[in-house]
């Protein structure tokens, strides 16, 4: 298959990971790791099984505080609004974060409601009161994830009743109503077939243009054809490794 | 080999000894109420709820019903909806505290408490509203004595553990991920709690209520001590005496005058039974609409 990569410039750093040390219930993850993340660029994130990988991308939107018995330390800068600021400031409001940093995990998580209020569920949260700017963004949303014409008909049915794949894009079309900077995804195509992989991974390489994209894979061909960088973890490292094919 | 069918007997064992429990309680439910029809069902009339008094006038409450079981009906109907009245919104909130804000020490002694509080025997709590009853007519108002109110109250203390574990319980075990979901969207605490935690919880939540709704519906201890009466009429307010079904169940087994009398104590008994089922179908269909309706938006 050809890479469905366009061709990678690299630009300002997005993401300045320093001296990040992660343990979670006493078990060390991340030990004392620094390291950058470009702007407009899909990084995948490899590594072993259990090597922190998911644990990483929840230190980059603070979703670990919402976990029990995790300590961590460093320092987390991110670009928002042009501005680089420390996450995790005390003056740096978690919820806002969440905001501008979106995240899709690894089995899609549709919430027991219908299939438009799934979507318009963040903009809602959000404060956003006006039906008619959130009908209109639900159904941009889903149409950029190419949901739009399976779901129309059946916007008000259960979200629970789509299939796997329409299900994750319908979360990728959840976490982008906001319009976030950055995209974090945690595997989001293990659970899901090589067509409904290959749609989400097409999906990806054009919202690089507006978002900064971090994907933890375990497929390799996978990462191949999409990542810009790739970065490994293993033994609470993260390092910049080499992408094996050229780029086009 | 020996080992193999050694663990192929034991296994057996276990399934035709699960068998054998889910029969014995099946067969004691039917036991039970296949008795109480077979003692009480030929006392089944309007006669048995409304006496000789017209049913209508005795519905509409212009006339009051002497020979029959209505008050006592209508008595323990508005006892159990003011004590799971009470006991709802407080219960609920607590589990909530317990599941969702509370930290490691505080956690620990509370669920000591409520624990306590689940295995205090209802004579206990009935004494306790018995003094609570002594202590507001002395302190408080002369007008005060043992009437529906401080029985709802008492019944109240009473459910709550039952209300607070399973409100607890049906929190605590979302999975991690469906906890996380509301908030990595940027959705505050509270946003995550009412809008994603506590519809998917509902279901286990509203199990807590049944168990209460049929505590309340049955006991006795409790509001005997706190203004159960054998002959009150429908309740006027919430401040007088008041009937209630297991409470004539009691009296009329304990000092039944003829068999006749006996009879309807058994047809008292399946009545509270049809409260129950009554209540029990209330709370099913609420808890089928429920997460649709309240939570969600639009």
């Amino acid at each position: 298959m050809q890479p469905l990569t366009q061709p990678f410039i690299p630009s300002s750093v997005k993401i300045r990971v320093s001296n990040l040390s992660f343990s979670y219930n006493g078990r060390e993850i991340l030990r004392d790791t620094s390291l950058e993340f470009p702007e407009h660029a899909i990084t995948a994130i490899v590594g072993p099984s259990g090597s922190g990988k998911s644990t990483f991308l929840m230190t980059l939107n603070r979703l670990w505080e919402e976990l029990p018995q995790c300590t961590m330390g460093g320092r987390v800068e991110i670009l928002l609004n042009g501005i680089q600021q420390n996450i995790y400031a005390p003056d740096c409001g978690v919820e806002a974060l969440r905001r501008r940093v979106g995240m899709v995990f690894q089995m899609p998580n549709p919430l027991p409601m219908s299939i438009f209020k799934n979507v318009a569920f963040p903009l809602q949260l959000a404060g956003e009161k006006d039906k008619n700017v959130i009908r209109r963004r639900v159904e941009e949303t889903l149409q950029d994830v190419g949901l739009w014409d399976d779901v129309k008909d059946r916007l008000a049915g259960s979200a629970l009743s789509l299939s796997g794949g329409q299900q994750q894009r319908m979360c990728m079309a959840r976490a982008m109503i906001l319009r976030p900077e950055i995209l974090l995804l945690d595997e989001p195509a293990s659970a899901l077939d090589q067509k409904a992989a290959e749609a989400i991974e097409q999906l990806l390489v054009r919202w690089k243009q507006n978002c900064t994209i971090l994907i933890v894979s375990h497929y390799l061909d996978q990462v191949k054809r999409i990542a810009d960088s790739v970065v490994e973890l293993q033994g609470g490292q993260l390092r910049n490794r080499q992408v094996a094919t050229p780029r086009v | 080999m020996k080992g193999a069918s050694v663990g192929r007997f034991v296994e057996r064992a276990i399934i035709t000894f699960s068998w054998l429990a889910g029969a014995i309680l099946l067969t004691v439910i039917c036991a039970v109420t296949g008795y109480l029809c077979f003692k009480g069902l030929k006392t089944m009339s309007p006669a048995l709820i409304f006496g000789s008094t017209d049913p209508m006038s005795a519905l509409l409450l212009r006339q009051r019903v002497f020979d029959g079981l209505f008050p006592a009906m209508a008595g323990t109907l508005l006892l159990v909806l003011m004590s799971v009245g009470w006991a709802i919104p407080i219960g609920t909130a607590a589990g909530i505290y317990l599941a969702e804000y509370a930290g490691g020490g505080t956690k620990k002694i509370f669920n000591l408490l409520f624990d306590l509080l689940a295995g205090l025997p209802s004579i206990v709590i009935g004494l306790f509203g018995f003094s609570l009853t002594l202590f507001l007519n002395r302190h408080v108002s002369k007008e005060l004595h043992p009437c529906l109110l401080l029985s709802s109250i008492a019944l109240a203390f009473l459910i709550l553990p039952y209300i607070i574990r399973t409100t607890q319980i049906a929190l605590e075990n979302l999975p991690v991920q469906n906890r996380l979901t509301g908030l990595a969207m940027g959705a505050t605490r509270l946003q995550n709690l009412f809008h994603v935690l506590l519809p998917q919880a509902l279901a286990g939540m509203v199990s807590g209520v049944l168990l209460a709704i049929g505590r309340c519906a049955e006991d006795t201890a409790v509001i005997m001590l706190t203004g159960v009466v054998a002959s009150a009429g429908v309740p006027r307010s919430i401040l007088s005496h008041y009937e209630a079904l297991p409470f004539y169940i009691f009296y009329i087994s304990s000092q039944y005058a003829d068999q006749q009398e006996l009879a309807t104590g058994y047809g008292a008994a399946i009545l509270l039974l049809f409260i129950c089922l009554f209540l029990f179908a209330v709370a099913f269909v609420i808890k089928k609409n429920l997460p649709c309706q309240v939570f969600s938006q639009r």
